[in-house]
């Protein structure tokens, strides 16, 4: 087991003395987290995400409950944990920024006990694996963001943790940034079968990084499961997408609900609980000029979207 | 240790690197010095001397409160910056990595411009000081004690930010530190001067340390060894108690 | 709104704002009170050990003179050359120039505002501390002529910041003029000390500059000596002063101008 969570609660008291408000950040949420697994942690604002992080990785302590990481209590044994895992959160950079990477890295090894040999080792394989070694004697001021980013993921890998948390990575990289950071967390696990524990608002994180997903609203779990099965059972709508070649009416059907209807193009939603695909396609190309026709499965924001809306499982 | 040291070399080339308006900062802190030196020899020149004290010795306090703030707010310059740390959740870092926190967290900064601040006070030292081998071996202990002393001050009421939610404490206890010591003790009398030798110990910072450079005497430099040991103590205490409080900015407990 | 009423509504507005900031008045008292506790002991002890009586000065006097000059160097903001500087610095200043209220006249008027409240604050708690530690001053009619010596003190002390930190407008780091510039406020304005305890050479020096229209004025006068030629010599350095600084920011106007905000 890399992270057992057990009825993990956190209260924060704020205001002050006769006007307290107790705010309940993380509500008696439970989880397990099997070694090597590719873990995405979704959640809407303010739904606990960063808090339960913070008490995994030992910054805070819980209210109540139980957490094992690696097998130990994190907010207890914070240092002994700290050596064994890596945290790499949007915000806040490890690196030292009038230095360069290479003297950041240098003072990590320190830390983490790594003796030189160990740390040049270390520091050429991550250069290599993660095509940043050009970098790695800039100063981090002169680096772009996405240039920084693989360089701040160098410094939480630098002593081969087990698992790794990292909070928002993606947030402010363009497109492509986005891409190769996904291709690289893909490939660091897949080489040292590091635990990856993802949050992120950006689905494509998702959809690229995870194997499983676990949603969490109002500090709980309230979904769990493989990314591949979510969109699959999860909402029984499909979205059907026509061409026309001509304008023309919609004959009106059960079950379907139409998103949007031009003189060129028909969307639908169809609730495949109600009408089969099969069905509503009949109909279509029977009845509507058709130039062109798509079946697609719901995007999966909208998939998210009606989780978040969901009470606790 | 190797981590400490690493981390601290690290602080001073990050200081070193950060270069933009050092020199007229630098002048702005000899200049200051400098006027300090010049309000006391103008006091005294025409006050004489005050309870026991003369333009001579207040040099020897002035070279000890210096060295001894120049090492607390230059090397050890986030000492004064731990209750906003800790308000604005900016203590992640240093919790993130296996290192005893508050020792990295006093390491991870240097300003030069303090730095500036101690180098005057040596420079102080050894021209009004009469600097014979021994009296400069006094000086190297009470300036650490010192040092110690205020550092440990300014984490104590930086600390007091984890329970309050707010940073008065911390400001006003860096103020009221610096201020009172850089004047003899002597100058108060009754329950004033009780503070300065307990809660606020503004009287080890300074007074305490030129009086033994003048007149060292061993029972004095032990005690005041003591209330440095002991205001280390305290300030490592109440920093790891406050720790368990944090909050790491994810709510804003400020009402 | 007409040019004739800028001035009130700036400074009201902003001594409004100034009140609201409770929490900031409260620590800026405690500082006061925490100086002036250290100043007035220094030189009681000083007058103490001279058989009662400095350059001049009672213990009572000094007492007085401790709080007041303190009070109106401690209610001042301490980051408004800074501040300044960096208005100029990042271009708002260039903005300002385009409204009809002349910027500089705007921005003092807001400075007094927001600095008069705390002035009050100040001087009632320095009233106190004289009273309760000290005693009444020696010619108590002095007090009334310290009132308004005290905000012309703070006047001159504002307009000559503004000049200071016009020089902002050609050398980024302002913030190492104001330094010097509050050292020389302490020495030659009789802000640490009285200038009647420099020597000969200094106070003569101290006499011919504006500096002691800042501390010493108000600060003599609450010490008990009813001397209303001061009040005279404050207005004429604060007109020196306006003139001053306005010739500073039409210059730096003019370079803005030229070079661009």
């Amino acid at each position: 087991m890399a992270i057992e969570v057990r009825h993990l609660t956190k209260v924060f008291e704020t205001g002050r003395r006769r006007a307290v408000r107790r705010v309940e950040a993380v509500s008696d949420l439970s989880l397990t987290v099997y070694p090597g697994e590719r873990l995405a942690y979704i959640g809407p604002n303010g739904a606990g995400k960063s808090t339960s992080i913070k008490i995994l990785t030992g910054i805070l302590h819980p209210t109540s409950g139980e957490a094992r990481v690696l097998g130990l209590v994190p907010w207890l044994e914070r240092r002994r944990l700290a050596a064994r895992i890596g945290t790499l959160f949007g915000q806040r950079s490890l690196l030292w920024f009038e230095l360069t990477p290479r003297q950041s890295y240098r003072m990590l090894a320190a830390i983490y006990g790594l003796d030189r040999a160990q740390e040049h080792a270390r520091v050429a394989d991550l250069a290599d694996l993660l095509e940043a070694g050009d970098l790695f004697d800039l100063p981090v001021r002169n680096l772009s963001l996405g240039q920084r980013m693989r360089c701040e993921l160098a410094a939480c890998m630098l002593h081969e943790p087990d698992i790794l948390f990292l909070d928002e990575p993606t947030i402010g990289l363009d497109l492509l940034a986005k891409q190769r950071f996904r291709e690289l967390l893909v490939r660091l696990n897949a080489e040292r079968r590091t635990t990856i524990f993802l949050t992120s608002h950006d689905v494509a994180d998702i959809e690229h990084v995870a194997q499983r997903a676990v949603v969490i609203n109002h500090g709980a779990v309230i979904y769990d499961s493989e990314v591949a099965a979510m969109r699959r059972t999860l909402l029984s709508t499909k979205l059907v997408e026509v061409g026309l070649s001509e304008p023309a009416p919609l004959p009106s059907t059960a079950g379907v609900t139409v998103l949007e209807h031009t003189e060129t193009a028909v969307k639908l939603s169809v609730d495949t609980a109600v009408r089969s695909i099969r069905s509503v396609l009949d109909e279509l190309l029977d009845g509507l000029p058709v130039s062109d026709i798509s079946v697609l499965d719901p995007p999966l924001e909208q998939v998210i979207a009606a989780i978040y809306a969901r009470p606790r499982a | 240790m190797r981590g400490l040291l690493a981390t601290l070399r690290n602080a001073v080339a990050e200081a070193r690197a950060n270069r933009a308006a050092f020199a007229s900062q630098v002048t702005i802190m000899v200049v200051n010095d400098i006027v300090w030196v010049l309000f006391w020899t103008l006091f005294f020149r025409r006050v004489g001397t005050v309870r026991g004290w003369d333009g001579d010795r207040i040099l020897l306090l002035l070279a000890v409160i210096t060295c001894g703030a120049g090492i607390a707010l230059g090397v050890l310059a986030n000492a004064r910056r731990v209750g906003n740390m800790a308000v604005d959740g900016q203590l992640d870092g240093v919790l993130a990595l296996p290192v005893p926190p508050l020792a990295h967290l006093l390491l991870r900064r240097v300003e030069p411009v303090n730095v500036g601040d101690f180098l005057f006070g040596v420079v102080l030292f050894a021209v009004v000081g009469s600097p014979t081998l021994g009296r400069a071996g006094v000086f190297v202990y009470v300036v650490a004690c010192a040092a110690t002393i205020v550092t440990s001050f300014l984490v104590l009421t930086g600390s007091l930010a984890f329970f309050a939610g707010r940073n008065e404490g911390g400001e006003l206890g860096f103020h009221a530190m610096l201020l009172l010591g850089s004047y003899p003790v002597d100058i108060f009398a009754g329950a004033a001067k009780v503070v300065l030798y307990t809660v606020v110990p503004a009287a080890f910072v300074s007074t305490v340390p030129a009086r033994l450079l003048e007149d060292f005497d061993l029972a004095g430099a032990a005690w005041l060894g003591a209330v440095a040991g002991a205001f280390a103590a305290a300030a490592w205490a109440t920093f790891t108690l406050g720790l368990r409080r944090y909050t790491s900015g994810s709510v804003w407990t400020r009402a | 709104m007409s040019r004739r009423r800028w001035p009130e509504v700036t400074a009201g507005t902003a001594a409004l704002r100034a009140v609201a900031e409770r929490g900031g008045l409260a620590i800026a008292l405690v500082f006061y009170v925490l100086v002036v506790a250290v100043l007035a002991a220094l030189w009681r002890a000083a007058v103490d050990s001279n058989g009662g009586e400095v350059a001049g000065y009672t213990v009572v006097a000094i007492t007085w003179y401790a709080a007041m000059a303190e009070a109106v160097t401690v209610s001042l903001n301490q980051r408004m050359i800074r501040e300044i500087g960096d208005d100029i610095g990042s271009g708002a200043v260039a903005v300002e120039l385009l409204r009809p209220a002349p910027v500089l006249g705007v921005r003092v008027a807001g400075a007094l505002g927001r600095t008069l409240p705390r002035l009050a604050a100040c001087c009632a708690a320095g009233a106190v501390l004289g009273l309760v530690t000290a005693g009444v001053p020696e010619r108590p009619a002095a007090l009334a002529l310290a009132v308004p010596s005290a905000v012309l003190a703070v006047a001159c002390n504002i307009v000559a910041q503004h000049a200071f930190a016009g020089v902002a407008f050609w050398w980024r780091d302002a913030g190492s003029a104001w330094f010097l510039y509050q050292k020389l406020v302490f020495i030659v304005g009789g802000m640490l000390i009285p200038l009647e305890a420099l020597p000969g050479w200094l106070e003569a020096t101290a006499r011919l500059l504006p500096f002691r229209a800042m501390a010493y004025a108000p600060a003599r006068l609450a010490a008990g000596h009813v001397e209303p030629v001061l009040l005279l010599e404050q207005v004429a350095w604060l007109a020196l002063l306006a003139l001053a600084a306005g010739a500073v920011f039409r210059a730096g106007e003019r370079r803005l101008q030229v070079v661009g905000g």
